[in-house]
């Protein structure tokens, strides 16, 4: 059986720069895939060329065994795999449910706004659907972002380091959402830094490094891996982490 | 919020009593023409205030709707009731067309290119003189006479009578655009506007959206532009004139884009507003260019309809929080 989502040699150069060289990943249902690598490794760029955002220079994009690589982001969206940004972003003058909305609008839901609330209560932000998006703190503002994308009713979910900037407790319910959302069978795309939330909840990990795959397998086996260490050489803190 | 339709209906009761109360030419006249510009600024808030694009173009439409009129009438001899709906049709095509190249740019680009795309417009209907008789105009436009079920053939070339048809058209106008902004569609009209890459990701076509509110926006100045030449009875080239679309654009900035009520209030004020101060008519484009550049930079949501908001009873005001 294929992939539900998979990724075949994705090469990406940027003039000079090759950001991606020859990425191969997969995931199915039910599975959190968490892509690591140190800054400027290439991750987000693996987001943009999977949500069409940007163009592959080459390889491609399967999704449910069709090539998805040529649509248009917003055509992707709609057959199922949504996205989360590195960089906050909402829609900051709306009231929430009108924002969250917007996915279930997309796919011509009968009924928008009951899906906005319904999306609003997974994240645990339903209390406070009335304030605008601009009006929630940070840590809310990446879970609004989480709730904007569950409206989209994705198979495959992007998350780009939704957990960054958080505290403890608020990275806890990142990771607490994560689970149940696989539960619910949905396949995950981790982009991550925080090493605890990585190997808490992967199922698989690959470590991506100067656009290079240079590890994919089980977090056990990707903590031992002799190239990810040494990768992460140069930033001791998240050496630290890998190895801990 | 059950004092609304109340207000909205004694507002209507108003309008239709102007005639009776206003028996002066010149204000009749001024009546009228904020009414055409009500219907060309309602379409122009859909492309700038509701998914926000800037367009330059808007009186560049109505122009050409006045001209496809003109026209149709002069060489066709069609009378205003089969041209304003033509000119309507064939100026949303034309619409459509120069969207398809230019809304898939955005900022400096679009705003650009409508500017360019308005001079062009103007340079053909200077220079195709076997069709449009050049600088001279098409002069010699009639108001057609209205056929009432049940009533018969009503004259309406008189002010106090064509009044009636703008306001009407008007109205029509208003119910299409809030009807328009407040379904599905006007939602993700302001989800593009709020923040264009996410409502993409999210699965919506920003590029489908701005069209269908360029398209709606350019027909509605076209059926205006089409009004106004039967009702002054005259098109020349000067309705390109860049002071047109300024005119247009403080209408609806300093109305209250994205409200409707706002540009449409604004439409009314600056017609009179610059005719009343008539005396400083050398001055009068320079002062509201500054006041358009001000009032962008300082008041985003514009005068008019923030002041409206304050004075209205604040449990009205909410119905209307979702437009602004
Ligand atoms: N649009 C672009 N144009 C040019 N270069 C780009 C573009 N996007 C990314 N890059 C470059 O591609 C490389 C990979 O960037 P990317 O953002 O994918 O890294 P990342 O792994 O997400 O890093 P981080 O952990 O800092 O978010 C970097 O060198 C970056 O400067
Ligand atoms: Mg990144």
């Amino acid at each position: 059986m294929p992939a539900l989502l998979e990724g075949r040699g994705i090469a990406v150069r940027f003039g000079g720069v090759a950001a991606l060289k020859g990425v191969d990943l997969s995931v199915d249902p039910g599975e959190v895939l968490s892509v690591i690598g140190p800054n400027g490794a290439g991750k987000t760029t693996l987001f943009n060329v999977i949500t069409g955002r940007v163009r592959p220079t080459q390889g491609s994009v399967l999704y449910r065994a069709q090539p998805i690589d040529k649509l248009a982001p917003f055509r992707i969206a709609q057959l199922g795999v949504v996205r989360t940004f590195q960089k906050t972003e909402v829609f900051g003058a709306l009231p929430l449910v009108e924002g969250v909305a917007a996915g279930a609008l997309a796919r011509n839901d009968p009924d928008p706004a009951e899906r906005a609330r319904e999306a609003l209560a997974t994240v645990g932000l339903y209390g406070k659907a009335h304030l605008t998006a601009a009006q929630l703190s940070y840590g809310d503002q990446r879970l609004l972002e989480i709730a904007q994308a569950l409206a989209a009713d994705p198979k495959v979910l992007l998350l780009d380091e939704p957990a960054s900037g958080m505290n403890h407790q608020e990275s806890r319910r990142i990771v607490d959402l994560i689970v149940q959302l696989r539960a619910r069978g949905l396949a995950v795309i981790l982009v991550e830094h925080n090493m605890h939330v990585v190997m808490t909840i992967s199922d698989r990990v690959i470590v991506i490094n100067y656009g290079e795959k240079i590890a994919d397998g089980k977090p056990d086996h990707v903590r031992n891996d002799a190239r990810v260490i040494e990768a992460y050489l140069g930033a001791p803190q998240a050496a630290h982490a890998v190895a801990r | 919020m059950r004092g609304l339709p109340v207000a909205a209906a004694l507002i209507v009761v108003a309008l239709c009593a102007v005639p009776l109360v206003v028996h002066d030419e010149y204000f009749l006249h001024l009546f009228i023409v904020s009414g055409v510009f009500v219907i060309a600024v309602l379409g122009l808030d859909l492309i700038v205030g509701y998914v926000g694009q800037l367009s330059l173009a808007h009186a560049a439409f109505f122009a050409m709707g006045a001209y496809t009129s003109a026209l149709l009438f002069v060489r066709l001899k069609w009378s205003m009731w089969a041209g304003l709906p033509a000119a309507a049709l064939l100026v949303g095509l034309i619409a459509l067309v120069l969207g398809s190249v230019i809304l898939r740019t955005r900022g400096h680009r679009f705003i650009i290119i409508t500017v360019v795309f308005a001079e062009l417009m103007k340079l053909v209907a200077t220079n195709w003189v076997d069709m449009t008789r050049g600088f001279m105009g098409l002069p010699g436009l009639a108001v057609p006479p209205l056929w009432i079920p049940g009533i018969g053939t009503i004259d309406i070339t008189a002010k106090s009578h064509f009044y009636y048809v703008v306001l009407f058209a008007a109205i029509v106008a208003f119910l299409l655009c809030r009807a328009l902004v407040r379904s599905s569609v006007g939602h993700k009209f302001v989800l593009v506007r709020e923040n264009e890459p996410l409502a993409e990701s999210l699965g919506i076509s920003a590029f489908r959206y701005s069209m269908i509110a360029f398209v709606v926006g350019a027909a509605l100045a076209a059926a205006a532009g089409s009004l106004y030449a039967h009702y002054v009875g005259f098109v020349s080239p000067d309705l390109f004139n860049f002071s047109y679309v300024t005119i247009m654009l403080i209408m609806v900035i300093l109305g209250g884009k994205g409200t409707l009520v706002g540009p449409a209030l604004g439409a009314v004020i600056f017609t009179f507003l610059p005719e009343l101060l008539r005396e400083a008519s050398h001055w009068r484009m320079i002062v509201f260019a500054t006041i358009l550049i001000v009032a962008t930079l300082f008041m985003p949501k514009g005068i008019i309809f923030p002041l409206i908001t304050h004075l209205v009873p604040r449990n009205w005001r909410l119905r209307n929080a979702r437009a602004a």
